[in-house]
């Protein structure tokens, strides 16, 4: 077997091994009052502005050019909010918002536990009896799947509101017409959902893997910094595949 | 009674460690030295599990630690404790919490007891007055007390000690170094100390091994090691700039 796919094989049982001990410590260990919400204010408050603004403008830009191109094929506007919020709700909100949130939450992981790792602490936290993961990641992972799921829903309705906007300023579709529900189905929800769920799961658990990882001294923890944000990002765009095939199949289309 | 028998560790090209044998017996201060990068941390931190040998066994208490499990450690890492070089004080805590946290964790205290339990730990070392300050707010030497405090909550039968005089001022370098030796002298702890400092090293150690290249080139105690007649062992314990020593 050759070294780079050994290499591969040992990251991957790394990965999953984290991934394990993140579900069971979710379940078995004690937290101290305050660690979540520590975390969920991290996550959450501190990606809020940045979530919003990107969503916004992506929502206009999103809308101005489907506007643009329907106009090209059929002069008709009328279901441009409707077609637009079953791709925001099934597609473009969570992955979107998810890919925003590995650059950011993904990063700031990776260098606090690197940091951590390269200044020995995390060789202390187990002197003192403590699983890394159970005292690093588990607060992280719950945070994070409580705050993507809110921040992606309120960075939704911003987009959409923005996408609103523009379709009326440029293209004179009036509010009552946007606002058409009548594409949505129980389907599209629950796909959205899930995929608030899987991105807000892989990206704290994906960085705390790069952060654990980290070998040698600030260059390390440099490393490590850019590859959780590329890898949280890959792991976005891999679950995206699979929660879209499977809900494909599901929901028959 | 601790014994590493036949170490070998090596990091990609380089080998650390190339068959390092080595028995410590009970109650002893016993120091390691040798050069920058001659793997004396990396050495100690395999008998608490926080690396693993190629090859050889480390024995503590009559069992290979190089063998045990997860959980295994935790029970070796409760006698066996350490102060890292660089105190490694979670700076998110207070001093009090830092040293509760082992109590909790190891000894399954609540909150309330573990922090009780800590203020009276952190007298020991007449850091009492600092237990509500958080460590960035306190200077080397003081960290390093707190440190060591944490380390000997849970009441170890054997502490290792990497530099722990190292960016020390003198006084406080020497509080340390008998803070070291009375735990040996009055509780029976081994101390296994990694240090440079010449004067710690010829003032409380009991025995002495130096690590040169991977093994071990010497091992005795401080009256043995200032009559050796070894080049190489004269120019490290003697700080010589010029000599045949490799670094």
């Amino acid at each position: 077997m050759s070294a780079a796919v050994r290499a591969i094989l040992l990251d991957a049982r790394e990965l999953q091994s984290i991934f394990l001990r993140t579900l069971y410590w979710s379940f078995r260990g004690k937290r101290e009052p305050g660690d979540v919400a520590r975390q969920c204010y991290e996550v959450g408050n501190r990606s809020l502005f940045f979530l919003m603004v990107t969503m916004g403008f992506i929502g206009m830009i999103l809308v101005f050019q489907s506007g643009l191109q329907a106009l090209r094929v059929v002069p008709d506007l009328t279901m441009l909010g409707a077609t637009f919020l079953e791709a925001l709700v099934r597609d473009l909100g969570p992955s979107i918002g998810a890919l925003m949130l590995a650059t950011r939450v993904g990063a700031g992981i990776a260098a606090e536990i690197g940091s951590m790792v390269v200044t020995e602490q995390v060789d202390a936290l187990r002197m003192c009896g403590v699983d890394p993961v159970d005292f690093l990641v588990v607060p992280r992972f719950v945070a994070s799947m409580l705050m993507t799921t809110t921040l992606i829903l309120l960075a939704g309705l911003v987009s959409f509101a923005a996408g609103g906007a523009t379709a009326w300023f440029v293209f004179d579709v009036q509010p009552q017409t946007y606002m058409n529900l009548s594409l949505l189905d129980r389907g599209d929800v629950i796909i959205g959902l899930s995929k608030c769920l899987g991105y807000g799961a892989a990206i704290p658990i994906v960085s705390a893997w790069c952060g654990l990882t980290t070998r040698g001294g600030s260059e390390g923890v440099g490393a490590a910094t850019t590859s959780a944000v590329v890898n949280s990002s890959l792991a976005v765009i891999f679950l995206d595949l699979l929660f879209s095939g499977a809900g494909f199949v599901i929901f028959d289309g | 009674m601790i014994e590493f028998r036949g170490i070998r560790k090596t990091f990609g090209p380089k080998t650390v460690l190339d068959g390092v044998d080595l028995s410590i017996p009970d109650g002893e201060v016993f120091f390691l030295i040798g050069a920058s990068g001659a793997g004396k941390s990396v050495l100690i931190k395999h008998l608490i599990g926080l690396l693993k040998p190629d090859s050889g066994e480390i024995i503590l208490d009559g069992r290979d630690v190089s063998r045990l499990d997860k959980d295994a450690l935790y029970e070796v890492r409760r006698v066996c404790a350490m102060v890292f070089q660089h105190s490694t004080l979670f700076d998110s805590m207070t001093c009090a919490e830092n040293v509760a946290l082992p109590l909790r964790k190891h000894r399954g205290l609540s909150m309330r007891e573990a922090l009780a339990e800590a203020r009276r730990r952190l007298e020991t070392v007449r850091m009492e007055a600092f237990a509500d300050r958080y460590p960035p707010e306190l200077g080397d030497g003081m960290r390093k007390r707190v440190a060591i405090a944490r380390a000997l909550t849970v009441d170890p039968r054997y502490v290792l000690f990497d530099e722990p005089t190292t960016s020390l001022d003198p006084v406080s370098a020497r509080r340390v170094d008998r803070l070291i030796r009375e735990l040996s002298d009055n509780l029976g702890v081994t101390s296994i100390v990694v240090s440079h400092d010449l004067q710690s090293i010829f003032s409380i150690a009991d025995r002495i091994a130096f690590l040169y290249k991977g093994r071990l080139r010497m091992v005795g105690t401080p009256a043995e090691f200032r009559a050796s007649d070894d080049p190489i062992v004269q120019q490290f314990t003697r700080g010589l700039a010029q000599g045949p020593m490799e670094v």
